[in-house]
């Protein structure tokens, strides 16, 4: 073993941390150990100290109390360089690469290989340590390639890659699952027990429950800046995890549904075709139902969604919201007859990142607060946000001073959803609604869909995690390669079939991530 | 925001006593003068700030200077300046001959003398003094001096000039003195090229070359100011007609202004005759001016400067009035 | 140390402290570019002591006017993520049409009502320009920079030239008195072109704060996505955008040329890093989705306060340049350092 580190004595010790920003505390004396070799899971909702507790190890923050210590010497870096200097690597969701070098450019970027005394790159000694770190994280792809050319997953592994040739004794994993498919997932759990078993301890932070509980050994909880616990895998299940990320007990994930689909219908999709998208799509919502799309990434269940709302040029079909065919498809006509529309990409589509809460929700219907030719009513605008974002427990009471960006990803998610709900949708696309948001967040989304089914709205939900679609929705379609290739009542839910329907013809479009 | 408002009102309130503040007295050691040029475009409009600087130092004077780079509404923001530092008098060289009005009637109101510097202002009833060089005249003599040696030496001419901006009535009145000399030789010179340069560099060259390709026989040329003597060599030399006097293919070459470039062409003997603006003689006027209207005197609107035309000839005579020569004659002595 | 003692000392203490921290607030406001303006006028009192005179203020304040005017369009177009750099050609067309118009030696119109006729046409002017840039920009997809560029280089040549149709010389000139009157009149004490540039400051600084197209124009210029997806209209408040700028331009034009009393082509050719870089010193993100009517106001005010100062010190030209740009540089330096320290803004 290349460590020097004995795995009788814990590997990283953080010892009663505090910190505060602006007067305001936000870690309590944060405590936990990671031994060497070990996956240790980091839980809790967002806002409970994670991401501080995180940035504070990595060196991006001072604490302002407490000690850390690593290998058994003490450790209190300075800046990230120092940080990794000293053997931690962070891997951060948003991925720190460069998409326009290549892999070998950017696993060297900072410590290019110098060929004797001379400012020259030594590029033969470069590409073959490139390839070596390569097949240790199982990525065969030749180091000249560009990232910008690589998957979402295969990036993740470039970092990986870099953290090695850093030597890194702990691989801090910041949501690395969110935006990786099934197998590739599996790739990186298997590249995780590599490390393991090198000595290399793991930190894992990540809302996808199941993910934690099949890698991390062990796991601490966190809430409101203190550690509420940390235990063996064994001795945990996922309510009691939940539990006490969110400080009470969770009945049941999904909420139940008191009302039923109604007989008109609210959306009438036919023959929507536009070529490499969809083709010859056809379906209804009724009022007061939800309709769940299952599909692969990829299947085309987001550009569906486009399609419907106007967002993408439509080849031919027609979309009709209660009655009234959409003539020409853009947002603002779908909007007018009752589409609202949620997307995926919430930083770039979904939100004005840096104007106000109130600015932001008042956006999709600034006619409502007209009092004058032209001029809106700054006041009336206020008060209404402030009261859509008590509806859908937005926890702040600034809707006019807060910017959109200082909110957590489950905040932006409820902003978004209160702009859709200030035109009173009777239909509410919603693409990936609860992604990147935590557990309490997400269960407040699945009420708000709830209610605004049970008021006689239609919802057309689209999302990656199947047990979302099935908890949800009344009736499931699947779609793969731009069709629809099944649909389930409710009655007839089942897990194996719809993935099967999902993946009907002979495998994912994208075999490139192989 | 409410705290911001109060130091906002604290903020205005220092100002306000700031400026009730007893003036601070400045060093009055004798009059200011303005200076107001509208660009440093050429070497003529540099010896020209220059000579008048020295002038004014040797006399005792304070001189502030200010360029308003082709700007109208910047030297009349200058001129209002100038009024409020309460100069005794403004020397200024305007880039549009009726845009300046305004300016001129704000220094009437202030009472404050004003001079304009080789480009004379617009009709107006507001009341200015310009110093001007006889421009139609001193080319006319220059011109006529060049035309002189061209009949001498035999043969037809076919004559180019190369017009300033038609905004400036000195380029006018140099393309009119040019007209006048070429006419009463009518039977020795035709002018087969009239390009308009608008004082650009570029424009003249490019002008210039294109009428050597039109008439490859032009073998007079007259330019209305010395700026452009590079352009014209260089065009000159393309087409192969770059000869000293006496070659064959000298082409009789007419200056205006008196650069230094064009006394050492003088010398060498590639050009024939220049006429020469006597800037000092200019600047003179410039600052008697001023001072008879201090007295309260009204000097004439117009005075001329009568100029000269330095030729082949009178060269060694006449070069000690001729900026040009004293200008190189400086930088020699270092 | 008695304790009451201590006692009224730290409340001593505290109250100094928190009249500092105010201080402190205020300079990092909003206001900051106007504590600059102040801190320089104190500055340059013992260089220049003229600066503290009523004539030196009722000068700045009427240099302010016309490219306030020009700079109010030019925050409209910064907000959108825009930027407009055919303004100088609308200033200068506008010019030298209006004065074809109404001058009184062979104009199309003459009585009573050139004056008004040739306004009409300038502003009219402004606004075909500004319709040609926000169609070419939304319709063709091209950035603003480009267009605007190719527009300024041909409607700067378009106003030469058409100069060359109605006047032997490069400017033309007898304009009407009630024309002129613009330049140089009262009205109760407050000159014209004040009042006209109060009134464009007012009604722009209200489209900004209180209409729908005020809300469009930051939510395009933040995020032009998200605008869409939520509706507005954004090629139509991004052509409304450069529309309200050119119409600005063509009234800063009006301003400037009865101050000249002349019509002439080249009347704003020169002005154009003063426009953009008023405004951007007052605040305006060159980024979109910043700025405020307020902002550009004290960013017109500190530029036009620096170049008083310099005329005043009839420095020679270098000199003055190179005042000047350290002065801006100060300006952005400590802009950019409250930024990073209060993150307002």
């Amino acid at each position: 073993m290349r460590t020097g580190f004995r795995s009788d004595a814990p590997l990283l010790s953080v010892k009663g941390i505090t910190k505060s920003f602006f007067g305001v505390r936000v870690l309590h004396g944060v405590s936990f150990e990671l031994w060497p070799g070990e996956a240790l899971g980091l839980l809790g909702e967002n806002g409970s100290g994670k991401s501080t507790s995180m940035n504070i190890l990595g060196g991006v923050h001072q604490p302002d109390g407490g000690q850390m210590s690593l290998g058994g010497r003490p450790y209190a870096p300075q800046n990230p360089r120092e940080a990794s200097q000293a053997g931690i690597a962070f891997i951060h969701q948003e991925l720190n690469l460069f998409p326009n070098l290549s892999i070998e450019e950017n696993l060297f970027i900072t410590d290019f290989p110098r060929r004797g005394g001379v400012p020259f790159i030594d590029r033969r000694w470069m590409r073959k340590r490139a390839r070596e770190l390569l097949v240790e994280v199982d990525l065969d792809l030749p180091p000249t390639r560009l990232v910008g050319n690589l998957a979402q997953g295969e990036r993740q592994l470039v970092e990986i890659a870099k953290a090695l040739h850093a030597d890194a004794k702990v691989l801090i994993l910041d949501e690395p699952t969110t935006s990786l498919t099934r197998r590739e997932v599996e790739r990186l759990f298997s590249i995780i027990e590599r490390l393991k078993s090198r000595g290399v301890g793991i930190i894992f932070i990540s809302h996808a429950l199941g993910d934690v509980m099949h890698i991390c050994e062990r796991m601490t909880v966190l809430r409101d800046g203190a550690v509420i616990g940390t235990d063996r895998r064994e001795r945990l299940n996922l309510p009691t995890v939940i539990s006490m990320m969110v400080g009470r007990s969770i009945d049941a994930i999904y909420p139940e549904r008191i009302t039923k689909p109604r007989p008109e219908v609210a959306l009438r999709v036919r023959n929507l075709t536009q070529r490499g998208v969809a083709s010859d799509i056809s379906f209804d919502i009724h009022a007061g139902e939800v309709v769940g799309l299952s599909g692969l990434m990829g299947s085309g269940r987001s550009e569906l969604a486009r399609l419907i709302f106007g967002l993408d040029p439509l080849e031919s079909g027609t979309v009709e919201v209660a009655g009234t065919q959409l003539m020409r498809p853009n947002p603002k006509a779908s909007m007018a007859a009752g589409l609202a529309f949620l997307t995926e990409d919430r930083r770039n589509e979904g939100l004005l990142m840096e104007a106000s809460i109130a600015d932001n929700i008042g956006l999709t219907f600034l006619r409502r607060f007209k009092v004058g030719p032209g001029v809106v009513s700054g006041q009336a605008l206020n008060n209404t946000a402030s009261e859509l974002a008590r509806m859908v427990h937005l926890s702040t009471d600034r809707v006019q001073d807060t910017l959109a960006k200082h909110l957590s990803g489950g905040n932006q998610q409820k902003v978004v959803i209160a702009k859709w709900l200030l035109r009173r949708p009777k239909v509410f696309i919603l693409d990936e609604p609860t992604r990147g948001i935590d557990v309490g967040a997400k269960q407040e989304v699945y009420r708000i869909i709830n209610r605004l089914v049970e008021e006689g709205g239609a919802v057309f939900l689209i999302s990656s995690e199947i047990e979302e679609v099935m908890g949800l929705s009344d009736r499931i379609l699947t779609i793969s390669k731009g069709e629809i290739t099944g649909s389930f009542e409710r009655s007839g839910f089942d897990r194996e079939a719809i993935l099967a329907a999902a993946m009907a013809p002979a495998g994912p479009q994208r075999e490139a991530y192989t | 925001m409410k705290t911001t408002r109060r130091q906002f009102t604290i903020g205005a309130l220092t100002a306000a006593a700031a400026g009730t503040m007893p003036m601070l007295v400045q060093a009055q050691n004798g009059k200011t003068i303005a200076v107001l040029f509208d660009g440093l475009y050429s070497e003529f409009w540099v010896a020209g700030m220059q000579i008048i600087k020295d002038e004014m130092k040797k006399r005792g004077y304070n001189v502030l200077e200010a360029i308003s780079d082709k700007d109208d509404n910047k030297q009349f923001e200058q001129v209002r300046a100038m009024i409020a530092r309460k100069v005794d008098g403004i020397i200024i060289v305007q880039t549009d001959s009726k845009a300046v009005i305004p300016a001129i009637r704000a220094a009437n109101r202030a009472n404050i003398p004003m001079v304009h510097f080789n480009r004379p202002p617009a009709e107006t009833d507001a009341y200015s003094v310009a110093v001007v060089a006889d421009n139609q005249t001193i080319a006319r003599e220059a011109v006529l001096h060049s035309c002189r040696t061209a009949k001498q030496a035999g043969g037809k001419y076919k004559a180019a000039i190369l017009i300033g901006n038609l905004g400036d009535p000195n380029a006018i009145q140099r393309r009119d003195g040019f007209q006048e000399a070429v006419s009463q030789f009518s039977d020795t010179i035709e002018v087969v090229a009239r390009i308009p340069t608008e004082w650009n560099a570029d424009k003249a060259f490019a002008g210039l070359t294109n009428a050597l390709q039109a008439n490859p026989d032009i073998n007079f040329v007259f330019t209305s100011s010395d700026f452009l003597i590079p352009q014209v060599t260089q065009a000159l030399k393309s087409a192969n007609k770059w000869a000293p006097i006496g070659a064959p293919n000298h082409v009789v070459f007419t200056g205006f202004d008196g650069f230094p470039t064009a006394y050492e062409l003088m010398e060498q003997k590639y050009m024939d005759a220049c006429g020469v603006q006597n800037l000092f003689y200019e600047t003179k006027l410039a600052i008697d001016a001023i001072l008879q209207m201090q007295e309260g005197k009204k000097p004439e609107r117009i005075l001329l400067d009568p100029g000269f035309a330095i030729t082949q000839e009178n060269m060694m005579e006449k070069r000690g009035e001729m900026w040009g020569y004293a200008l190189l004659n400086q930088k020699k002595s270092g | 140390m008695l304790v009451s003692e201590a006692v009224s000392r730290k409340v001593e203490h505290d109250a100094g402290r928190s009249r500092w921290k105010a201080a402190a607030s205020f300079v990092l406001s909003e206001y900051l570019v106007l504590a600059l303006c102040v801190l320089y006028t104190l500055v340059m009192i013992p260089v220049v002591p003229e600066i503290i005179t009523v004539e030196v203020w009722q000068n700045i304040l009427s240099d302010m006017m016309p490219l306030l005017i020009v700079c109010l369009g030019q925050t409209v177009v910064l907000i959108v993520a825009g930027i407009d750099l055919s303004v100088t050609a609308v200033i200068s067309l506008a010019s030298v049409v209006g004065a074809s118009v109404m001058t009184q030696s062979d104009g199309y119109l003459s009585g009573p009502l050139a004056a008004p006729g040739a306004m009409i046409a300038m502003l009219l002017v402004g606004a075909a320009v500004g319709l040609l840039n926000g169609i070419s920009i939304t319709r063709l997809n091209m950035p603003a920079f480009v267009v605007t560029l190719a527009t300024t280089t041909f409607f700067g040549g378009s106003a030469i030239w058409y100069t060359t149709f109605h006047s032997t010389t490069t400017s033309i000139y007898d304009l009407p008195d009630m024309f002129i009157s613009i330049g140089d009149r009262d009205v109760m004490g407050i000159p014209i072109s004040v009042l006209v540039a109060a009134a464009a400051a007012l009604v722009v600084h209200g489209i900004l704060a209180y209409t729908i197209l005020g809300r469009w124009l930051y939510a395009v210029g933040k995020n032009p996505r998200t605008a869409y997806v939520s509706g507005v209209p954004v090629r139509t408040t991004v052509v409304s955008a450069f529309v309200l700028s050119g119409v600005l331009a063509a009234l800063a034009s009006i301003v400037y040329t009865a101050r000249m009393q002349t019509g002439t082509p080249i009347l704003g050719e020169r002005i154009l890093l003063d426009v953009i870089g008023a405004v951007v010193i007052g605040g305006t993100s060159l980024f979109g989705g910043k700025g405020k009517v307020i902002w550009t106001v004290f960013g017109v005010l500190f530029l036009v306060l620096i170049d008083t100062t310099l005329k005043l010190l009839g420095a020679s030209l270098f000199v003055i340049y190179v005042i000047k740009g350290s002065v801006i540089l100060a300006a952005a330096l400590v802009d950019t350092l409250r930024t990073r320290y209060l993150g307002v803004r």
